[in-house]
């Protein structure tokens, strides 16, 4: 390849690690590498102007791209207060456990991102702390690879698995994940009249066997993770 | 969740279709869909690397294909490369744009044996 070509190339990979997170986080490195090969072939067929036709294509889609995210956060900017946000703790007595996932205490945090929520799970155990790994929820109605917070794959979880999140009304988030059209695992979170109890209703496939668990949380005034003045 | 029912795609951008067709019978990668589109349309279209990814990218999120885990036999696999495939949603909504397709074909050639009576 001479010069000019490995010149291009870097920059053809420069300019594709511009492209916005969620971009990346659903294609991976696959831009970079597929412009790679493509760069040198196009100059071989169609030269300059192959080249040129192939940055432009980026330079087409990096606006598109940002434009998509930047409408994403618009929307969020515009939602009203949120009835999510915060934490929630369980309330053993009205809560139906799944025998094999009874907790002693449970709580759960919900923190709102660009895209949605992180919810992270957590409590008391068989007398031990325990902590679920902070699953995002993202309810566009889209769905997504199961990858960890740094978009790595996750250990356990069969591969092609697809995370799916919405939110059907202000009250309400569904959620879950899915792998070869069979559902892994999914819940639905509704928040009551008076912001003030969450109940959980989510049923899979666990290490101990399928579960079904309708749980009922009540909202931790003050939280907790806010410093209080 | 409430999912996009199949018709609900149709009628398919033909960049999806292209892909969509690509990806029917066999798992491939970002590399192999844009030469086989290439190959099948004799040179005339071109996935450019871009506008691939960012299909690629909405018929993920849409629940057309996914990432697949398998990988192919070792002297055939380019540890680089993410292999995409359908989805049983995929397959429903390529059925559907075929027929549709069909369809249209079917109606233009009784227009033309119409025409060609008359």
């Amino acid at each position: 390849m001479n010069r000019w070509l490995v010149r291009c190339d870097s920059v053809y990979r420069r300019l594709a690690r511009t492209f916005p997170h969620e971009f990346r986080a659903v294609c991976g490195d696959g831009l970079e590498q597929l412009g790679a090969d493509v760069i040198p072939m196009v100059w071989r067929e169609q030269g300059l102007r192959g080249v040129v036709r192939c940055f432009t294509d980026l330079g087409l889609r990096l606006p598109l791209e940002y434009l998509e995210v930047w409408a994403g956060k618009f929307k969020e900017l515009n939602m009203t207060d949120d009835l999510f946000e915060g934490t929630w703790k369980a309330n053993n007595e009205g809560s139906k456990w799944d025998p094999n996932y009874t907790p002693e205490q449970a709580c759960l945090r919900f923190e709102a991102t660009d895209e949605g929520y992180l919810l992270v799970a957590y409590g008391i155990k068989d007398g031990q702390a325990v902590a679920e790994r902070p699953t995002p929820i993202i309810t566009d109605g889209r769905r997504r690879p199961v990858v960890d917070l740094n978009g790595r794959p996750i250990q356990g979880v069969p591969p092609g698995a697809m995370s799916f999140g919405s939110q059907p009304n202000s009250h309400t988030i569904e959620a879950g994940a899915e792998a070869d059209g069979q559902v892994l695992g999914k819940g639905t979170y509704k928040v009551s009249e008076d912001g003030r109890t969450l109940t959980v209703t989510t049923e899979g496939m666990g290490l101990k066997g399928p579960f079904k668990v309708e749980a009922v949380f009540d909202r931790v005034v003050p939280d907790p993770y806010v410093p209080q003045s | 969740m409430p999912r996009k029912k199949p018709e609900a795609f149709l009628p398919l951008k033909s960049n999806w279709f292209h892909i969509l067709v690509s990806l029917a019978g066999c798992e491939q990668h970002g590399y192999g869909i844009m030469q086989e589109v290439l190959e099948r349309s004799d040179g005339k279209v071109r996935l450019w690397p871009a506008t691939l990814y960012g299909s690629l990218k909405r018929l993920i999120q849409d629940g057309l294909i996914a990432e697949s885990g398998a990988r192919p036999a070792p002297e055939f696999d380019d540890a680089r490369r993410r292999y995409y495939k359908l989805t049983p949603l995929g397959h429903r909504v390529l059925d559907l744009e075929s027929e549709r397709l069909r369809d249209l074909v079917r109606i233009l050639e009784g227009k033309r044996r119409q025409e060609a009576r008359s």
